[in-house]
């Protein structure tokens, strides 16, 4: 006799939206967490009495509430949270900056194609040609591998524009190096053109108590600072989990969102993990400021995705970072949050694991503070400089990510390899989160939905 | 249960499910999802409630006599005859 119906592994964003629909509908759901938070990538910490968020910069996929047909919207039904009474807070306005050209981007979609007409006149036609093709492409039917950059190149034949709007696009979302699947590229523009960035009205503290408590309400147990050890199996089936303390407990069936690789290795089914391991990680920089900079340092601009070079390519580095291009956010701008005594200034740029593993310790620290260094002059060249006002600044690395989060590598965003149905090798094993091919935080709790929806309720 | 009461469980269903539905203009006897603007996410719940309000099994291939109001109404009658 099973102890429960469902074990969860990973109290994520989207084993919580698994948990929530599984005990929606009087499953015994057990939610198992290693750390003493939920969250997974998307959690928080604290470091000099401020609340530090690890993953969000900003909700993507806003909607209105009265757009029913919205990702956003479909979710909090199928959650069964109340949308209305979820404050959402617009960004303000973001841009993408390159050498000689810089498009503006809200959530009105009008003033990116103003932006691309007035930048690129010449693409001013075909770009609405593009938004037409992404507003009918039905990226959830199953396909092969298609290339982004092709499908882009085919409809602008403009390089440089296609490398601005793929910056974006890929920093918050790909898991392949310099191209992206058609579908994942269809699904991040909408996200980010179409549909655009918002914050909830508090944290993602309050955000994850909210899907905590809801999962909670419908009698779902959850269990924190609870390893996973093993998965336990009979021939092509699993019957369970070993808990890291010896623990055994028996569930008809397991949905694991701690990714490919780490499944395959909790389970021992063979699996390629070299193949299955993303690339791109990232080395992300914390630092507040006297609120006072605020409007010399970001005049009203949410988020800035940058390079200094035409030629920008979505790559690991050979280096510890590569700070030639990134991502700038004010997490303080959007509409109607209000002002606190310090802001933040957040700064992503892409980073090698392999050199920050490699580090003996003792240089780990001195490292962190010449990549925060470079970092400071080459994202002044774009806001100004700001290093001599910093309050306090924190950073975490691909090695921080990895040791926290349990995602190999520090790849965030997963394998570049997508498991699209959430299927393993045995037969009531499954995946979602991130290496199922849904990403963002509306993304990844759609996963959680979807798999749930496909093989767990029927 | 009565036709009548199958429908009002239908639409309270429904209600749970999307709290801004609009009943005042529903045509019985066209599609619930276009009128109520719902997704086959959305269907799936209608489903799932039933099942664990009434452990009433509907088979996937069946989902389609869920249509509409009416053909819910149709299809529901004899299985909740005795609830």
């Amino acid at each position: 006799m099973a102890d429960y119906q469902l074990i969860i592994i990973g109290g994520g964003l989207s084993g919580l939206a698994a948990g929530i629909r599984a005990a929606r509908f009087g499953q015994r759901t057990l939610l198992l967490e290693q750390h003493s938070l939920p969250g997974g990538l998307n959690s928080y910490y604290f470091r000099h009495g401020h609340l530090l968020e690890t993953g969000l910069h900003a909700m993507t996929n806003f909607a209105r509430p009265a757009d029913k047909r919205a990702p956003l919207n479909r979710l909090f039904r199928q959650l069964k949270l109340s949308r209305k009474r979820f404050v959402t807070r617009e960004q303000f306005g973001s841009q993408i900056i390159f050498p000689g050209n810089r498009l503006a981007f809200s959530n009105d979609l009008s003033l990116l194609e103003s932006e691309v007409a007035r930048e690129f006149p010449r693409c001013r036609s075909s770009f609405s040609g593009l938004i037409r093709k992404i507003e009918d492409f039905d990226p959830f039917a199953p396909a092969p591998h298609r290339s982004a950059r092709a499908f882009l190149h085919a409809q602008l034949d403009n390089p440089l524009l296609e490398n601005m709007l793929l910056l974006p696009l890929m920093v918050y979302g790909n898991a392949e190096e310099h191209d992206m699947d058609l579908a994942q590229f269809t699904i991040m523009f909408r996200a980010l053109f179409l549909e655009g960035f918002f914050r909830p009205e508090h944290t993602i503290r309050e955000f994850l108590a909210l899907l905590v408590d809801q999962y909670k309400g419908f009698g779902g147990e959850l269990r924190l600072k609870t390893p996973v050890r093993e998965i336990l199996r009979y021939g092509d089936r699993v019957t369970g989990v070993r808990l890291a303390d010896g623990e055994d407990i028996r569930a008809k069936a397991v949905l694991s969102t701690v990714g490919l690789p780490a499944t395959a290795g909790l389970s021992g089914w063979k699996l390629d993990a070299e193949k299955y391991t993303g690339k791109m990680s990232f080395m992300e920089t914390i630092s507040l400021l006297p609120a006072k900079k605020s409007r010399e340092l970001s005049r009203d601009r949410t988020i800035i995705f940058y390079s200094h070079d035409e030629d920008w390519d979505y790559r690991r580095p050979d280096r510890l970072i590569d700070s030639s291009w990134g991502v700038i956010c004010f997490p303080e701008n959007f509409q109607g949050i209000e002002a606190q005594k310090t802001m933040q200034l957040r700064v992503t740029h892409a980073a090698d694991y392999h050199q920050w593993r490699q580090l003996d310790p003792s240089d780990y620290g001195a490292a962190k503070e010449r990549c925060s260094q470079e970092s400071r002059h080459m994202v002044g060249k774009i806001v100004g400089n700001y290093g001599q006002d910093i309050v306090y600044q924190d950073s975490f690395t691909p090695v921080t990510i990895e040791r926290f989060t349990g995602k190999g590598e520090g790849a965030v965003y997963g394998s570049p390899i997508k498991i699209k149905d959430g299927r393993t090798p045995l037969q009531n094993l499954f995946i979602a989160g991130t290496d199922q091919g849904f990403l963002g935080i509306v993304g990844s709790m759609l996963s959680g939905v979807t798999i749930v929806n496909q093989h767990l309720l029927r | 249960m009565t036709r009548d009461e199958i429908k009002d469980l239908i639409l309270e269903i429904i209600e749970d499910i999307d709290e801004d539905a609009e009943f005042d203009n529903l045509d019985a006897d066209a599609p619930l999802r276009d009128q109520l603007d719902l997704d086959s996410m959305d269907f799936l719940d209608i489903v799932m409630e039933l099942r664990k309000r009434y452990k009433l099994q509907i088979p996937e291939e069946e989902y389609p006599e869920l249509a509409t109001l009416t053909s819910c109404v149709n299809y529901l009658e004899p299985k909740l005859k005795d609830v």
